[in-house]
């Protein structure tokens, strides 16, 4: 009996496992096979140049760029929706009313598709011409902001970071909160019972049990921030600006780029290597840094 | 240690009364705070919304006012003349259809990794979600060799088979968080009344699961619709662009065309199906995330 269950469970498996290994894991290997090659992609002609795509990167100055953007949107944006999501997550687990309808709400934007967001801040809001911000300011007179063009090459990256944010605090609002729910009341009762101030609470009860939930949500958020294309790629209209380019639209460009076709495809695959290797060091470093042990509870 | 639970329930319940009279302050301010948060996300329904019935001569002078009448002229532009109705066509048969394949081979998988008792259960479950670390914009070169070598490129069933594969690590993710928390008395008293694997599959643990497989298909569903990056990449000519991208390619092109209120229109009309799936299914979709991603 068991040993044909496990014959069957191959069958339960067998028709996703042959579209991941032939449409998933093949291109991936085969990406990075082809990224220690010089290819333009209309010969068959594949010339092996080893590590030269890897060392041109390094003195490549639209690279560096695109990568200071990949590590600011994950660094910066990811602070900003963690610690807006904290500081959500404490409002609404004030116990004040209306809880599910807010925590709803601010959940919305995140299933809004990305180029409508661009769309909407791109156009109606940031833009100094036709947006609404800039009037904002001026209505509320605050002059050194409302001078202030949002879609200057300068600040657009700024910008967008607070678009992100924005879309994506609501995701993990609820993982958080979902945490935090889990939590047994009674230790806080405990807590204020020995006299402990709500900040203290935070620090000793919240966050020490909310690890295993944060590590799960700082991961996802790490691997999304990296792969996260369609919003800043729409942002800049008809191309982006360099100045919101990351390494997926860096890659997106100098493989595909189609006003100014380029198709330098095996340069492209190094930039997504490279890519790769962020998110593996990436996991690997919030892996060690939140270690520790897990609380039972 | 014993905790006498009565004293602290009461002592709670004393000091949540405090609270109540003695901060009320504090709430105002809260309640101020989310509202402030929560109008800048209703402004964006309303401009959108608002804009998409103006015309192009009026639309930035007046972009607080309502408009002066419901026209969808602007609707109509969009739809025929511009296209969006066949792209929405093309966005509801790849979406759906992906939709369904993706549940279809994601669900069995995942009751195999995590109930089946396989060997490698947890290498190959480690396998599958990897696939989630993966930049998706690695795999655009090679993808689109495979898929130029099965004369894929360009076609609605050739996107479908992207998204679908490509959707398999999350939805893998999400369904054997679903798998693993269902009880195995019902599967083993499943066995005991005779059914084979796949009665037991399809007749016990589907049912179980499907909260899982519900908020796997709408996250599915929303990722998918507005998604628009992979579709950039696999199609390429007008006919077989989805909604999405079709909106995406309006709004790049607009330094030669300045028609503003069509790509209001046609953002309105990305939003809707999503809109509408969340004001039914919010609640379900956020208890699923939870019960999903958080193990």
């Amino acid at each position: 009996m068991n040993k044909r269950r496990k014959y069957i469970a191959w069958i339960f498996l067998a028709p996703s496992l042959i579209l991941y290994l032939y449409f998933f894991v093949y291109p991936t290997i085969e990406a990075i096979r082809i990224s220690f090659y010089k290819w333009s992609g209309f010969t068959v002609n594949m010339e092996f140049i080893g590590f030269k795509n890897f060392s041109k990167l390094i003195s490549d100055d639209s690279f560096l760029a695109a990568l200071k953007n990949t590590l600011l949107l994950l660094v910066i944006g990811g602070i900003g929706i963690f610690l807006l999501a904290f500081i959500f997550a404490l409002l609404l687990g004030s116990g004040i009313k209306g809880k599910k309808l807010y925590r709803a709400v601010i959940f919305f934007p995140y299933i809004i598709a990305p180029v409508v967001h661009s769309i909407y801040w791109g156009l109606l809001v940031y833009n100094p011409r036709t947006g609404i911000l800039n009037q904002l300011f001026n209505l509320l007179n605050i002059e050194i902001l409302a001078k202030i063009s949002f879609t200057d090459i300068s600040h657009i990256f700024g910008s967008v970071l607070f678009v992100v944010i924005w879309v994506n605090v609501g995701f993990y609002l609820i993982l958080l909160m979902a945490g935090i729910e889990r939590i047994p009341p009674y230790l806080y009762e405990a807590a204020r019972i020995e006299g402990a101030t709500e900040l203290q609470m935070f620090f000793k009860i919240t966050l020490p049990l909310l690890r295993e939930v944060l590590v799960i949500a700082i991961i996802f958020w790490g691997i999304n921030a990296i792969k996260m294309f369609d919003l800043l790629y729409a942002f800049g209209g008809i191309l982006p600006p360099r100045s919101l380019w990351t390494n997926a639209i860096y890659l997106y460009i100098v493989g595909f780029g189609k006003r100014d076709p380029i198709f330098q495809l095996g340069y492209a695959s190094a930039i997504g290597v490279v890519t790769l290797l962020l998110v593996v060091i990436i996991a690997f470093i919030i892996r060690k840094l939140i270690r520790r042990e897990i609380y039972e509870y | 240690m014993n905790i006498d639970y009565d004293f602290l329930k009461s002592k709670a319940r004393e000091r949540q009364y405090m609270r109540v009279n003695k901060f009320s302050f504090r709430k105002l301010i809260i309640h101020a705070i989310l509202i402030i948060w929560c109008t800048s996300i209703g402004m964006l329904l309303y401009f959108m919304i608002t804009s998409s019935f103006k015309t192009n001569k009026t639309v930035f002078k007046q972009l607080w006012a309502l408009p002066e009448k419901l026209s969808i002229v602007n609707f109509a532009k969009a739809w025929s003349n511009l296209n969006f109705g066949r792209y929405t066509f093309n966005s509801v048969f790849v979406v759906i259809i992906s939709v369904i394949l993706i549940i279809v081979i994601s669900a069995p998988a995942s009751y195999a990794l995590t109930r089946m008792k396989m060997r490698f259960a947890q290498p190959m479950t480690f396998f599958y979600l990897a696939g989630m670390g993966i930049p998706i914009q690695l795999l655009f070169i090679p993808l689109f060799k495979i898929m130029a070598s099965l004369n894929l490129v360009n076609t609605l069933p050739g996107l479908i088979i992207v998204y679908t594969a490509l959707s398999i690590p999350f939805t893998v993710f999400l369904l054997t968080g679903f798998f693993i928390s269902i009880p195995s008395e019902l599967e083993d008293a499943a066995f005991i009344d005779g059914c084979n694997e796949f009665q037991a599959f399809f007749k016990v643990m589907v049912p179980m699961a499907t909260p899982g497989i519900v908020t796997a298909a709408i996250f599915n569903f929303i990722g998918l619709w507005n998604e628009y990056m992979l579709a950039l990449v696999f199609i390429t000519g007008n006919e077989n662009k989805t909604l999405s991208l079709g909106l995406y390619s309006l709004y790049s092109s607009l330094q030669y065309t300045s028609d503003w209120v069509s790509i209001f229109a046609g953002s309105v009309l990305v939003i809707i199906p999503t809109a509408i799936i969340f004001i039914i299914l919010s609640e379900k979709l956020i208890s699923g995330i939870t019960m999903g991603a958080i193990k």
